[in-house]
């Protein structure tokens, strides 16, 4: 692989880590100013310079921008909440195995097995503090960015298919009917668009 | 020590031909001439291997011991058999030797040389033991645990309690702690050893004219003789020592009777089921065994109630001196019990004729054994609404 | 822009994910090695029975019953469902309004607000800052931690023993007498047959196939409600019930089934019924009476020898005290019973041994007090009771009454009390000229309507002001009655704790929530068989605690800790050695009687069998010699006439059974003219009360459209469009829920039934769930306490009366809402 493919890939892997640390748990102060940094305000600003992903980088960037007070990282910690950590149907829950099969089945199930085997094979496992399933989304973005280092197009492109693209447009709209705020709506919208736009240059 | 074994062999050959006394005797005289210039010797029928040369060959006391704290414990210290069973004062250590010619009498007659001969004869033989500790001061045990040096504070604040109150009168350590280096004995029913390791069995001697109270429910006679079964005294029952005899005693209670079939059923005060003595009809007939006063009825029934007063005899065991402690294992139990699936009901929640039918409707949950029942059924009756008056 | 050119250009940010951690780690050799699943089955018991589990991966993956059970239920089914549901309690999590403001909080929105998650530290930490504040602001009148219910199997980490114990060392609290299933059998009892009977063991199913001529199941659904029980439950007395329906095809017993519908054991048995009216069971036992005593049928001896009062009895019989005489011509008008059958009937009873078996049902209704009454009465007058296959029994449809007893000692629990002379945190005894302890079910008028002074069992309750409830391992908001009442009390709560594993409603409509574990994610011992005591029962983890649900043993020694008091709760024993030392404790008490091996042994044999039992009559010694083995009523007899009720004046409950007319009552009944039909609301069929109603895979082996069932009678649904499969709703002026609709000829005119258990779920007008938390929301999934009363039985025993219940119903005709009841909080969208 050329250098270039690699910075390349690098880039894709970070957009990836970032998607996936917004699903993986709420945002805390610390988080909050590493993303209003001038780093990740150049990443975000580069993230726009995409027509597909603009709209919803605005979204972000400017929620991100008004959360001022702890109180507001509560509310924007409640929305999550309600979104992730709770219930089924009538909210947005980040797990694969909830919206694959036509009937609602139980939490870890077949897909939380199969992430945990694709962990296994690549010296992998959840992080101690993550007591999520492992078809929770944040994982399934996370190995999606480990992939995008380590392997083959047609390897990555599978996974994307098989173990996201397949689910994903079904669980944004769900996030998209539950959400009360705009961000996580925002949010679940990027990842949706950049999932497809890898899958369309993976293809 | 082979040697001592075959050495009483050919000494008790002719035993056959002598009485037991003589045995006795001449074993005793024997062996004080054969060991007397010799005090190792001496000090060889109180070490262990002397002892468990006979004692554990069968039935395993010794055995039993090495599954105790007596045993092996944190400190290491460990008390062998001489320890507890020869007497620490050498007059004693003396007449003790002389009683012990009846184990070898034992031992040659094979009373106990069988697993099954043994548990027959384990109660008479810890009874006899049991004795000698409270004659013996208890000197025993004391020699390690001594009243003075125990670290009260690390005590539960019951075992504080009832240690204190057990030192105040210098207690016999075996009164509650029974069965602690052997297999406690099948104690006739085996019944609430629990209950009687907390408690104790009472004293062996009966002041007259002074109260006492049941720690079991126990059978009742006519006179001090008979061993027929004249009805049984309810646990947790107050009664009055007349005299004794031989092991029996004379006692007296009083209470109230329902007007209902012989009345032969004692209750602890007019129109309160509390239980006191239950008697076979042919008892309840006999002169002078009740004796009736005024009558009253009770309006919450409309029975009749009779006060009446009851002398009878019963053996002289199981009596204490105090009701406290029965209360106080009670109150343990039924708070422990009870609270397994639910909270347990304040005691004054219900009055002392209700808790019967509440206790008796939730007993199939519990485990205790009759006597247990019983007493816990008394202690919610004595501390219900209907004594203890306060708001709930 | 090319793709190559925007990553690079992200790549030239220097952007790196930083605070986001990753949820990827390094595999760590270690922790695959122990993650490995143990070879074999494993054993663990629940109310549904015993069960053996093969584990796949760390994950749960094949259930099946234990070797004994012959007769397993198949909620076993359910298990894995309970286990891995989607509306698992997964963090700790506080409500975000009360998080912010505390108890300044607005309770209004209580039901469907906003919760956040919180760490363990957090979340305890304000459990015990909210207790601080209730014993210090109000004292103990405050705060009721006693309403406890049903809680998972399990002697160690028993829910509410824990949080009692816990609780308890922090300060004093409001606690219940009584509860839901028994409320007004067990008061009564006590007065007439000296026992509460409805928890005691019953005579053996052995003696009762030998003796019985005749078994009458008065409002009895054995078949149905022996699938679960109080401890592991061994399913042994379906062995009897298969032996009875043999008899009963022989033509050997006859049984008959006296209830308004076909209940599952008479279509199992294909046993005789006899229809009544509901709520009308007291006329009928009058007129068999009545029959018996005109006749000179009854046992006179019985009567005398063992019974009190029946002459006081007798005048209200033949109506001469009140002018009506309770003959069968006058119970046909009532309860739909024609002269002619309850003449035979009586006949019938008198003319063989019968022995009664009383359901629990008919006494969860307004004046529950008066059938068990009566029914025990009627035995008496029959004069079998203490007869093998004779007498009368209130409990053989309950955790196996009636198995004979191994007679083994079970083991005991984790302490629910403070150990010996300790006290708590919060020494204050002051409730305020309140009381302390509560009839169960009436927290909720308690909480309306504090000071306010009622009767109670012969004495006066007076209400305590409640401000916080802590609720674990129980579900209020399945077993009160009427939610529209309860939503208004919990808007007067301050604060409201509730530990759970998955989101009841109960949670929803609480401020702090913790996860606790599942039985199957922890260590515990339980008896097998609660009455049966069959053997001892290893309860073994089968996977680690799911997200960061903890034991309750681990929850409440973490809460102990904050009161600096760890070493206290646990009494320094860790889970392994309290485990060990309950074993041990029970393998004492069973020494020399049962054998059981060293706790390693045992625990890696996952049972101990204690055997076979002897069989047993209840009341044999009683009727031996009543003299020597009195009942525990004042008399020691069977008392028909309580002097000691009729001292109490009560206008509900007078000193001899009575039949007195219902607030409601279907079939010409008060109120039947607005609402036709009687809503009975029994023990459920495919779940332990609301336990396992979440397990979707295998709740929607029974619900229809993904609602409750609610079973109709086809002529009436017939008059109101209605289709088997059609979503109806059921509404009085109480409120309003959707069930579907099964149309079953078990159920006649007037008569429906949608089964206590079912979810509470709430939704708005417009089918939002934000609106479910408003008063006379209507349930999206067929709850039927939103319907039922919340009244007492009677100044006796204050009972909930559940089965006073009008309704009626229609073809739902608007948009159908989703099922909101199985999930977890929902935000407002404003």
């Amino acid at each position: 692989m050329s250098n270039s493919n690699i910075e390349m890939n690098n880039a894709r892997n970070s957009v990836y880590q970032l998607l996936s640390s917004l699903f993986a748990k709420e945002l805390n102060r610390a988080m909050l100013e590493e993303l209003n940094g001038d780093n990740a305000q150049a990443f975000w600003a580069q993230l726009a310079t995409q027509p597909e992903f603009e709209h919803y980088v605005k979204t972000i960037v400017d929620t991100l921008a008004n959360l001022n007070t702890d109180d507001d990282l509560l509310e924007l910690a409640a929305d999550y909440c309600g979104l992730f950590l709770v219930g089924n149907k009538h909210s947005a829950s980040p797990y694969a195995s909830l919206y694959i099969g036509d009937k609602e089945p139980t939490i870890f199930g077949p897909q939380h097995q199969q992430m945990l085997t694709f962990l296994q094979e690549k010296q992998l496992q959840l992080h101690s503090d993550f007591s999520e399933p492992a078809d929770h989304i944040a994982v399934i973005l996370a190995y999606a960015g480990h992939l995008s280092l380590s392997a083959d197009e047609t390897h990555q492109l599978s996974y994307l298919k098989m173990n996201l693209a397949n689910w994903l447009s079904n669980f944004v709209a769900q996030v998209k009917k539950t959400d009360q705020g705009v961000f996580y709506t925002a949010v679940a919208k990027l990842t949706l668009a950049w999932v497809n736009s890898e899958i369309e240059w993976l293809s | 020590m082979r040697w001592l074994i075959n050495l009483w062999r050919t000494l008790t050959k002719p035993a056959q031909y002598l009485t037991l006394g003589t045995v006795s005797i001449t074993a005793f005289v024997m062996g004080v001439i054969f060991w007397g210039g010799f005090n190792t010797a001496l000090e060889a029928t109180n070490t262990e291997e002397f002892c468990i040369s006979c004692h554990s060959m069968k039935s395993n006391p010794y055995q039993e011991l090495q599954q105790t704290v007596h045993w092996s414990n944190h400190s290491g210290v460990r008390a062998t058999c001489p320890d507890c069973h020869v007497p620490h004062s050498w007059s004693r250590k003396i007449a003790r030797k002389i009683e012990a010619s009846s184990d070898v009498w034992g031992w040659m007659f094979q009373t106990v040389n069988t697993e099954e001969k043994f548990e027959n004869k384990r109660l008479e033989m810890a009874t006899r033991e049991w004795a000698r500790f409270e004659r013996d001061d208890s000197l025993a045990c004391k020699g390690c645990h001594d009243y003075k040096s125990m670290k009260w504070d690390s005590m539960s604040k019951l075992a504080q309690k009832q240690m204190k109150r057990a030192a105040e009168k210098d207690q016999s350590c075996v009164d509650c702690h029974k069965g602690i280096a052997h297999t406690l004995p099948d104690m006739g029913t085996a019944r609430a050893p629990e209950l009687i390791a907390e408690v104790g069995t009472g004293p062996s001697k009966f002041d007259n004219d002074t109260t006492y109270f049941s720690s079991l429910t126990k059978p009742i006679y006519l006179n001090e003789k008979t061993d027929v079964e004249a009805g049984t005294l309810n646990i947790a029952t107050k009664v009055k020592v007349l005299e004794t005899k031989g092991s029996r005693i004379k006692i007296a209670l009083s209470g109230w009777r329902k007007q209902i079939g012989a009345g032969r059923v004692i209750y602890m005060d007019f129109g309160i089921n509390m239980l006191l003595a239950q008697l076979e009809k042919f008892a309840a007939e006999e002169d002078g065994v009740i004796v009736g006063f005024e009558e009253k009825e009770d309006d919450m029934t409309g029975l009749k109630w009779q006060r009446v007063e009851v002398q009878a005899w019963t053996d002289a065991d199981y009596l204490i001196t105090e009701q406290q402690p029965l209360w106080d294992y009670a109150r343990d139990t039924f708070r422990s019990s009870c609270s397994v699936c639910h909270s347990q009901p304040e005691e004054a929640h219900f009055d002392a004729n209700t808790w019967p039918g509440m206790f008796q409707g939730m007993i199939a949950f519990v485990n205790m054994d009759q006597d247990t029942q019983a007493l816990v059924q008394k202690y919610l009756q004595q501390h219900s609404s209907t004594f203890v008056k306060e708001k709930h | 822009m090319n793709r190559r050119d925007f990553l690079k250009g992200l790549l030239s940010t220097s952007y790196v994910v930083l605070s986001g951690t990753s949820v990827l780690a390094p595999l760590n050799a270690l922790a695959k090695a122990g993650a490995k699943d143990k070879d074999g089955w494993l054993t663990t018991g629940s109310h549904f029975g015993a069960f053996k589990i093969k584990r796949k991966n760390g994950v749960i993956d094949q259930v099946k019953p234990f070797d004994t059970d012959k007769y397993p239920t198949d909620m076993i089914n359910g298990i894995r469902g309970l286990v891995y549901n989607p509306s698992r309690v997964r963090y700790p999590m506080v409500r975000l309004d009360f998080l912010l403001k505390g108890h300044k909080s607005d309770t209004s929105k209580r039901g469907d607000f906003r919760f956040v998650r919180v760490t363990w530290d957090k979340a305890l930490g304000l459990f015990k800052d909210s207790l601080d504040q209730i014993q210090t602001n109000y004292g103990p009148s405050a705060l009721h931690a006693g309403q406890t219910g049903w809680r998972a199997t399990g002697q160690l980490h028993s829910s509410t023993s824990h949080m009692q114990r816990a609780v308890g060392m922090h300060g004093n609290y409001v606690k219940k007498i009584g509860d839901y299933s028994t409320g007004a059998g067990q008061t009564i009892l006590p007065y007439v047959l000296g026992s509460t009977e409805v928890y005691a063991q019953g005579t053996s199913w052995p003696l009762i196939l030998e003796n019985s001529d005749t078994i009458i199941l008065w409002a009895n659904d054995p078949y149905k409600n022996l699938q679960v029980g109080w401890n592991a439950e061994t399913h042994e007395a379906y062995g009897y019930l298969a032996q009875l329906k043999e008899k009963v095809k022989a033509g050997k017993i006859r049984v008959i089934s006296i209830d308004p519908v076909a209940t599952k054991t008479q279509n199992y048995l294909g046993c005789e019924n006899i229809y009544t009216n509901p709520q009308t069971d007291v006329p009928l036992m009058l007129a068999i009476a009545h029959e018996l005593y005109t006749n000179d049928l009854y046992d006179k001896d019985f009567v005398k020898g063992y019974s009190l009062g029946f002459d006081r009895f007798v005048p209200y019989l033949m109506g001469t005290d009140d002018g009506i005489e309770k003959t069968p011509k006058w119970a046909e008008k009532i309860t739909g019973v024609s002269e002619s059958v309850i003449k035979e009937l009586a006949k019938t009873m008198i003319g063989g041994r019968t022995q009664i078996l009383m359901g629990w049902c008919i006494q969860r209704q307004q004046h529950g007090e008066q059938p068990y009454w009566m029914a025990a009465v009627l035995a008496t007058m029959l004069g079998q009771i203490g007869l093998p296959g004779g007498g009368i029994s209130y409990g053989h449809h309950y955790s196996s009454i009636g198995v004979p007893s191994s007679g083994a000692a079970a083991p005991g629990g984790f302490p629910r009390n403070l150990d010996e002379g300790k006290k708590p945190l919060f020494d204050n005894d002051d409730f305020k000229g309140a009381s302390k302890v509560i009839p169960v079910a009436r927290w909720i008028d308690a909480i309306l309507e504090p000071g306010k002074t009622i009767d109670a069992n012969g004495s006066k309750v007076t209400y305590p002001d409640i401000k916080m409830m802590v609720f674990s391992g129980n579900n209020p908001w399945n077993h009160h009655q009427d939610r529209n009442r309860m939503k208004q009390a919990f808007q007067k709560l301050e604060c409201v704790v509730t530990v759970d594993i998955n989101w009841t409603a109960t949670c929803r409509f609480s401020d702090i929530v913790l996860p606790a574990c599942t039985t199957l994610e922890r260590n515990d011992i339980d008896i097998y068989g609660s009455y049966a005591n069959r053997g001892l029962l290893a309860m073994q983890k089968m996977v680690e605690p799911l997200f960061e649900s903890l034991s309750d043993f681990e929850i409440f020694t973490r809460f102990a800790a904050l009161l600096g008091r760890e070493k206290e709760y646990t009494r320094g024993m860790t889970e392994t050695d309290w485990l060990k030392k309950l074993y041990d404790d029970c393998k004492a008490a069973n020494e020399g009687k049962f054998a059981m091996p060293e706790f390693e042994q045992f625990w890696r044999d996952g049972y101990v069998h204690f055997g076979e039992g002897k069989t047993w009559t209840r009341h044999a010694d009683f009727r031996k010699d009543p003299e020597i083995n009195p009942l525990g009523t004042p008399s020691g007899l069977i008392e028909i006439f309580s002097r000691k009720i009729d001292r109490y004046n009560y206008d509900d409950c007078k000193g001899h059974p009575t039949w007195m007319e219902k607030l409601e009552r279907s079939h010409g009944g008060p109120g039947s003219d607005k609402f036709p039909i009687w809503m009975q609301s029994c023990h459920p069929d495919k779940r332990l009360h609301s336990q396992m109603c979440e397990s979707q895979e295998f709740r929607e082996t029974y619900t229809v459209k993904g609602r409750e069932p609610v079973y109709l009678n086809p002529s009436d649904a017939k008059e109101r469009g209605i289709k088997d499969g059609d979503i109806v709703r059921v509404f009085n002026d109480r409120g309003q829920l959707l069930a579907g609709a099964v149309v079953s000829n078990n159920f006649p005119r007037g008569v429906i039934r949608i089964e206590e258990g079912a979810w509470y779920g709430p939704v708005g007008e417009d089918g939002s769930v934000e609106g479910g938390a408003k008063v006379g929301a209507i349930c999206s999934y067929g709850d039927p306490n939103t319907l039922t009363q919340d009244i007492g039985s009677s100044k006796l025993a204050q009972a909930c009366s559940a089965y006073t219940c009008l309704v009626n119903y229609e073809k739902f005709q608007g948009k159908i809402p989703n099922v909101s009841s199985f999930n977890g909080p929902m935000e407002v969208t404003t």
